[in-house]
């Protein structure tokens, strides 16, 4: 190979690589340029005030305060479906499956954890269909289809994580509480599961970043443009993403897509926080297994 | 003396409540939730009266979804929603089937529209229906610049694009390319910022960010609308499944008062009345 | 603890495992289910065709399919290039300073949610592709494509970069006794051992670019049409189902949205199946 040659591969790969950054760089600069001046209290909570409108005293009726709110419950009521049986399942896969029925499972929850999101979404969409005509008239998309939707699209993450954590732990501590005379339950719970919660946390952490972000899955099990704050699992809700998403098309005037704008810095920064932790805990998680092996 | 201040008190209390009755206060003691969905040009209405009602009374909740007329319709046939909203009336398969009352209370104009930067602000109607079916593709042919035409139309479950298919295209083709916008105000802003659209809103969205075109002469004004002259108009329409129920009939009241017709008037539409 | 609990436990923790993978099939059952009534009717033929025309009954999802084709294909040919370039800076040219920086900067863009990706390409990306063309609306595939690379990339880099950190070392340190430069050991040495990573991180790419909503939703312009340019506006599949989504649900264009569903899951199931088949797959599940 020639250094004519070299010279221009390395060329290329700094330059890709040098775009790519500016690319993102413009993208957040713009977004801040744009969504700075609109980042105070009244985008959050409209005429109301601040106070009132958080302690729920008064209604906020035009700022994003009841799309945070949603987002932020939605997030924890998906993981609150999620965590159990993601976890379990993941001990399951981990600890107790037997050789034949891996792979089988190990499909299916590759292809669940690669399905579009939009698809889920119209999963539940058709369940709750399903459900309004033959179970009760009282079901429609609303925020528990949606909360359950999201938690059919992060369980194979965490199922992952946990199953991971588990069968990547050196030999000696999965045997050495066994070797004690603990039960097979007990080592999992008291020593395995601790041992590596890091990694999971982490990947729960995770799993709550999708679940802020989607905006697919939402739009079609329930999330609407004005709501207020859910107050019962059967209401529709307002979500940040699907703020954004609204106000991308639908913007009335100059202000409300200064509010879209920073909608956008808002979930940005929550999702980023998200990632974040999520990215430290990892790497702490990694560090302790440095110090072991 | 006492009993004086106390009476006159109580008058002014009386009176003061009795001026404000026949609009807020009627929804006083009663709790639940409402559900709208559907035609997207009643949105402003509903979003303000909404927006009044749950001041006044926080035990209400309204909820409003967009979707198009075709969403409202089968929504509130399918009892998914209280009230489903649509730009047309119901075909009379629709009633048949789902039972449904139509409340009409606005009346619209649907206008074309394109970016006010566009000097295009006439033509005619063969014009108009040449321009969606791609027969005319160059703003040049019509005095404008030399660029491409871009068509922005509305999906199947729009009442507006039925209106407009209807009243404005004779039936005539869209053409293939168009561009699909999901509401109003998805068409307002695309065409505001695409200085070679062309696409057809209500006229209770239209302001200075787009430019109304008139059609053979007729400008799309609430006036023209209001005389007939204008004649790609539609009702608006509050459909629910058979009898309302309070907190709904409550609300298509509260519309149809004088303070709900004056936020439609407000809004940029023909109050019915009138 | 009592045995009977190490019962109880291990039946909660199979139930819990069955419902997860049941979950897959329940999705699959619901898209047949509700587009079955069409392949039985015999009118699977008529979505199979180039008109989507609701009022005249015509429901062809072609040009959703090609849609999808397009912008998806063009996505991944705007990101291979970069994502192999990314890679390579990060696994063999810049490991220091630089390299981490990109690195960071990549991981950061995994949690950037998408629909923000749109709503900033709607006000800064499409009107300068309006310009550029002077023709069109600007919503169109490439804008698409573009915006669609910018959220595949992640997932291409961070897995090729792994893929690259796995070639063994012995075979990098002969290189580097035989004297090779970076380059020299990239072109030799680690793309054709970690080839297989390559492509896996493509097909895996390829399937978050199909699955993808939101960003052709926002700016592909959703026309009904075979795209014949670049500048020409599409519908993707996924789009299709969100604007359809709320009609009637007896109507046949309400069903047919299950049929673009099913062509979805098939797809995703035959990535999942490529994946295998290339043995990439552990890599995926350890991220």
């Amino acid at each position: 190979m020639n250094r004519f040659v070299e010279y221009q591969i390395k060329l290329f790969c700094w330059i890709s690589g040098i775009i790519l950054i500016c690319t993102i760089g413009i993208l957040l600069a713009f977004l801040l340029h744009k969504g700075f001046s609109s980042l105070n209290l009244p985008l959050i909570f409209g005429e109301t005030r601040p106070l009132d409108g958080l302690f729920l005293k008064t209604r906020v009726v035009d700022g994003l305060f009841p799309a945070i709110v949603g987002t932020l419950l939605l997030i924890l009521t998906s993981i609150i479906w999620a965590i159990p049986t993601g976890v379990a399942a993941g001990i399951y896969l981990a600890e107790y499956c037997n050789e034949k029925w891996k792979p089988g499972f190990n499909l299916l929850l590759d292809i669940l954890a690669g399905i579009p999101s939009i698809l889920i979404g119209l999963f539940g969409f058709a369940v709750s269909v399903f459900l309004h005509k033959h179970l009760s008239e009282h079901i429609y998309p609303c925020f528990l289809i949606s909360s359950l939707a999201l938690a059919c699209l992060v369980l194979p993450y965490i199922i992952r994580t946990t199953e991971q954590s588990l069968v990547n732990l050196p030999f000696f501590i999965k045997t050495t509480g066994l070797a004690l005379g603990a039960s097979r339950l007990q080592n999992i719970l008291l020593i395995l599961i601790p041992y590596n919660l890091s990694r999971i946390i982490s990947g729960i952490i995770l799993a709550i970043g999708r679940c802020a972000e989607d905006a697919a899955v939402i739009m079609l099990t329930g999330a609407v443009a004005m709501a207020g704050i859910p107050d019962s699992l059967l209401s529709r809700y307002e979500a940040l993403p699907f703020y954004i998403f609204y106000i991308s098309s639908d913007y009335n005037s100059q202000e409300e897509l200064m509010k879209g704008f920073g909608a956008c810095i808002i979930l940005l920064l929550i999702c980023v926080f998200l990632f974040a932790l999520s990215h430290i805990l990892k790497r702490r998680a990694a560090k302790r297994f440095a110090i072991h092996i | 003396m006492k009993l004086a201040i106390c009476l006159a008190g109580i008058f002014m209390i009386a009176g003061s409540s009795f001026a404000a009755a026949g609009d807020l206060d009627r929804f006083e003691g009663v709790k639940g939730t409402l559900r709208i969905a559907g035609g997207t040009a009643h949105i402003p209405v509903m979003k303000e009266a909404a927006k009044r009602i749950m001041t006044a009374n926080s035990d209400i909740k309204i909820t409003i979804a967009g979707g198009g007329s075709g969403v409202g319709i089968k929504q509130v046939g399918e009892g998914l929603v209280n009230i489903g909203n649509s730009g047309r009336k119901a075909t009379d398969d629709e009633i048949k089937r789902y039972g449904l009352k139509m409340h009409k209370f606005a009346i619209d104009g649907i206008a074309v529209v394109v970016n006010p930067k566009n000097p295009v602000v006439k033509m005619k109607k063969s014009e108009l229906m040449d321009i969606f079916s791609g027969k005319i593709n160059n703003w040049k042919t019509l005095g404008f610049k030399d660029r491409g035409i871009n068509v922005y139309t509305r999906d199947a479950s729009s009442g507006t694009r039925k209106v407009f298919w209807k009243k404005a295209l004779n039936k005539g083709k869209i053409i293939k390319s168009a561009n699909f916008v999901k509401s109003h105000g998805a068409m307002k802003s695309a065409i505001n910022v695409d200085p070679y659209g062309i696409g057809y809103i209500s006229v209770g969205y239209l302001d200075d960010t787009v430019g109304p075109v008139s059609l053979d002469g007729v400008s799309p004004t609430l006036e023209n609308v209001l005389k007939g002259d204008y004649k790609i108009a539609r009702g608006l329409y509050m459909n629910t499944k058979g009898e309302p129920s309070v907190l709904t009939r409550l609300f298509i009241d509260y519309i149809m008062s004088k303070k709900g017709q004056k936020i439609v008037e407000d809004k940029g539409y023909i109050a019915v009345g009138k | 603890m009592k045995p009977s609990i190490e019962k109880l436990a291990e039946k909660g923790f199979l139930f819990s495992a069955l419902f997860s993978v049941s979950i897959t099939i329940l999705i699959f059952f619901f898209m047949v289910f509700f587009s079955f009534p069409l392949f039985k009717g015999g009118d699977i033929a008529k979505f199979f065709t180039l008109e989507w025309n609701p009022y005249e009954s015509g429901f062809g999802i072609v040009p959703m399919m090609a849609g999808t084709g397009i912008i998806a294909l063009l996505a991944l040919l705007i990101a291979t290039p970069f994502g192999i370039g990314c890679s390579a800076l990060i696994s063999v040219f810049s490991t220091g300073y630089f390299g981490r920086f990109l690195r960071k900067v990549v991981e950061f863009m995994t949690g950037i949610p998408t629909v923000i990706y749109g709503f900033v390409a709607i006000f800064l990306l499409v009107p300068f592709i309006r310009e550029i063309f002077e023709k069109g609306t600007g919503m169109c595939v490439l804008s698409a494509s573009i915006m669609l690379a910018l959220l595949i990339l992640p997932t291409i880099i961070l897995f090729i970069s792994n893929a690259f950190n796995a070639v063994p070392k012995n075979y990098l340190d002969a290189a580097d006794s035989l004297g090779a430069t970076p380059a020299q050991k990239l072109v030799y040495i680690i793309i054709p051992l970690a080839w297989k990573g390559i492509i896996s991180a493509l097909v895996l790419a390829a399937g978050r670019a199909v699955g993808d909503t939101l960003i052709s939703l926002m700016i592909a312009g959703n026309a009904l049409q075979i795209p014949k340019g670049l500048s020409d506006a599409a519908r993707t599949l996924t789009a299709h189902i969100a604007l359809i989504i709320a009609s009637d649900y007896e109507s046949p264009e309400f069903k047919s949205i299950f049929v673009c569903g099913l062509i979805l899951f098939i797809f995703t199931t035959l990535i999942i199946l490529a994946l295998r088949l290339l043995g990439y797959l552990k890599i995926l599940r350890n991220r």
